[in-house]
């Protein structure tokens, strides 16, 4: 055999093996395993749920229901992975909310004024979150608990005073209901797409972006990354104003596309922000975590939270099946993490 | 120094004995009504201070005093109305409005105010049972179970057949018996009802109950009419009848409202709600008690009911006009 046709063999035997480790390494991503409870909890629903479920009702149903949450577990991820919980996005949504519909609706001023006080709303109550978790040493938890009964407190106290009602009605102008608000075929709400831009901005800074790298730094260990040059106040400041104008952002959509606000709202989106990165493979430890996994995870709640209402269960155990959902999610995530990290200590 | 102490003192001292003496001659020229309710920014406990304000009017013009009394917040709320009863006493009512909110906790207190003879009405919650037990002259409210017959009836009436009532907060003890009586209420005219618990999950998410009642609504395609227990629900309901291509088919009758739920009804998308009419509920506990001290009056009718009321097409104009100025 001659030396080049040895090449030639050797590049081949090469390219097959190439192939052949990139699927395995595929299969052992850490999203592999969010991507298969969420193909098995379609599989599941697809089931018991019938032709409603599988057509376009069903799928709108969830992606109206995915894209919301999905927008806040974006950020929220991203915090947890630098180690951070935000709790208060349950109250900055309907403080958001509400100050679309104050500004736009009983004051009648026009919706893009509105707008930019429920999102600048938003960035303010990050600014003071982050402000808070640099400046003191009190766990994140604590301080955006905090935070989050400051917000709700002023958004009852600032309503009942200004409108004299706990709910505002708006009717928004065509232009922005139309970007804010619309139902395309009268079922998928535009928060859809807002929803896809956002996973692309974020995918774009967390892993393309050397911030991204910074986010991880800050998770696996906040006081050796600040001593290898991060600016760790700065980088968690800017991740709480993300995750507060986030959580305002699906506020201004609730409102633009319900036409009212309401103050006992928000509340829910703190666990269901959390269980939606936690399912996408995102540790509550923090230093791991991607933003397929987020997407993968949030698809996943979303089908389960409104496959119930397709499949014939029994709606008084919807509960169960979330939490078990959350559990097992957990636990295969464990699972193939622990595959992915031996399998590289084994090749090294 | 010490001259402006004895001055200051003088002066506090003088206030105190005219402050006594005010209190004595109101005391003896009509009734001294005091009134425990919620907080005053609470948008529904508001509204019942202005009916207690406006029966207040003639409470006043004829020499009595109205006093409202509210806890600073609901923490811990059987003890601290309890408390609030007690001080009533203290400050020497001579009748006394007071819901029987949490009966364990409040009931030796209602029995110190029938101890003491003064003269009672509980109202809001307790219903005519509590009153009853307690000794009092009435009582004056709404019946969560009735409210929900109501919504029944209603929807059956405008052609119901099949309802579903929406529980965003399964246990609760009130949404359930607003759900059990509108499956009663519905039935009465020939129709059926189910309920849709709704997970913890959904709480506080408009778009989740939107999507939940969507996608009951396609799975159930006999359900004509929906009833709903919370303002944020009756919102999400209507949005979820037309993404599921269902508006004018489906009808929506939710307890309570605010102005956004109002806006609703105006523009024809939700038929009706019901009402427990808190204005109504100070007006008349206070005007019982008023009528009582100062001439014996009675009002032969035990229980007085203010609900269910319904705001619909025919009245929203009104409902809207009373909204505004603060009695509904």
């Amino acid at each position: 055999m001659s030396a080049q046709s040895q090449l030639q063999e050797i590049l081949r035997k090469g390219r097959i093996e190439a192939v052949r480790d990139s699927i395995g390494r595929l299969t052992r991503r850490p999203e592999m395993g969010s991507f298969l409870g969420l193909v098995i909890v379609y599989v599941i629903f697809a089931i018991f749920g019938g032709r409603v479920f599988l057509g376009s009702a069903g799928w709108s149903s969830w992606l109206n229901m995915a894209a919301e949450v999905g927008i806040i577990a974006l950020p929220v991820g991203l915090l947890m992975i630098a180690g951070l919980l935000d709790i208060s996005v349950g109250a900055i949504l309907p403080a958001s909310s509400l100050t679309v519909a104050i500004i736009s609706g009983h004051y009648e001023f026009p919706a893009y004024f509105g707008i930019a006080g429920g999102l600048a709303v938003g960035v303010i109550v990050g600014f003071i979150n982050g402000l808070l978790v640099t400046r003191t040493k009190i766990p994140s938890l604590i301080i955006t608990i905090g935070t989050m009964f400051g917000v709700m407190g002023l958004t009852l106290g600032f309503t009942i005073l200004i409108a004299g009602s706990t709910g505002v009605f708006i009717v928004p102008d065509t232009v922005t209901k139309s970007l804010l608000g619309v139902a395309l075929g009268g079922m998928f709400q535009i928060g859809i797409f807002w929803w896809v831009g956002f996973v692309i901005v974020i995918y774009y800074l967390l892993h393309l972006n050397p911030w991204g790298n910074w986010v991880f730094a800050l998770g696996g260990d906040r006081d050796s990354a600040r001593d290898a040059g991060i600016p760790t106040r700065k980088l968690i400041m800017q991740l709480y104003m993300l995750s507060g104008f986030a959580a305002a952002f699906v506020g201004v959509t609730q409102v633009v596309t319900f036409g009212s606000a309401q103050v006992a709202a928000g509340s829910s989106f703190i666990f269901n922000s959390i269980m939606c990165a936690v399912i996408g493979g995102v540790t509550l430890t923090g230093g791991a975590g991607s933003v397929i996994g987020i997407v993968f995870g949030t698809i996943t709640f979303a089908i389960v939270n409104q496959g119930i209402f397709f499949s014939g269960f029994d709606p008084n155990f919807g509960s169960i099946i979330i939490g078990a959902l959350l559990l097992t999610a957990v636990l295969s995530n464990d699972k193939f993490r622990a595959l992915a990290l031996s399998y590289a200590a084994r090749k090294k | 120094m010490k001259n402006i102490k004895k001055i200051l003192l003088a002066a506090t001292v003088g206030a105190a004995f005219a402050a006594s003496g005010f209190v004595a001659t109101a005391q003896a020229d009509g009734a001294k009504i005091f009134v425990i309710g919620g907080k005053a920014d609470d948008p529904f406990w508001s509204i019942v201070k202005r009916g207690a304000e406006d029966a207040g009017k003639v409470v006043e013009a004829q020499g009595g005093t109205v006093t409202w009394l509210a806890p600073q917040n609901y923490d811990n709320l059987g003890v601290d109305a309890a408390e609030l009863i007690r001080q009533a006493i203290a400050q020497g009512a001579t009748a006394v409005v007071a819901p029987d909110w949490v009966p364990d906790a409040m009931d030796p207190a209602f029995k110190a105010v029938a101890d003491a003879k003064i003269p009672f009405v509980v109202y809001n919650a307790g219903g005519i049972e509590a009153a009853d037990r307690l000794g009092a002259m009435n009582y004056v409210g709404a019946v969560d179970y009735l409210g929900g017959v109501a919504g029944g009836e209603y929807l059956g009436k405008a052609g119901g057949k099949s309802g579903v009532c929406i529980n965003s907060l399964p246990g609760a003890a009130n949404i359930e018996a607003y759900c059990k009586g509108f499956g009663e209420g519905i039935t009465k005219t020939g129709g059926k009802s189910d309920t849709l618990p709704l997970p913890a999950t959904a709480e506080g998410n408009v778009t989740a109950v939107a999507q939940a009642i969507k996608a009951y609504l396609l799975q159930h395609a006999d359900v004509d009419s929906v009833f709903t227990t919370a303002n944020l629900d009756a919102i999400g309901a209507v949005q979820g009848i037309a993404q599921a291509g269902l508006t004018g088919k489906v009808k929506v009758c939710g307890v309570n409202f605010d102005t956004g739920i109002l806006a609703q009804i105006d523009s024809g998308a939700q038929a009706c709600a019901i009402d427990q009419q808190g204005y109504q509920q100070g007006f008349y506990a206070v005007s019982i008690l008023n009528g009582y001290v100062n001439y014996g009056l009675s009002i032969a009718t035990r229980e007085i009911l203010t609900g269910p009321g319904v705001v619909d097409a025919k009245n929203i104009k009104a409902t809207l006009v009373g909204a505004k100025q603060g009695t509904r």
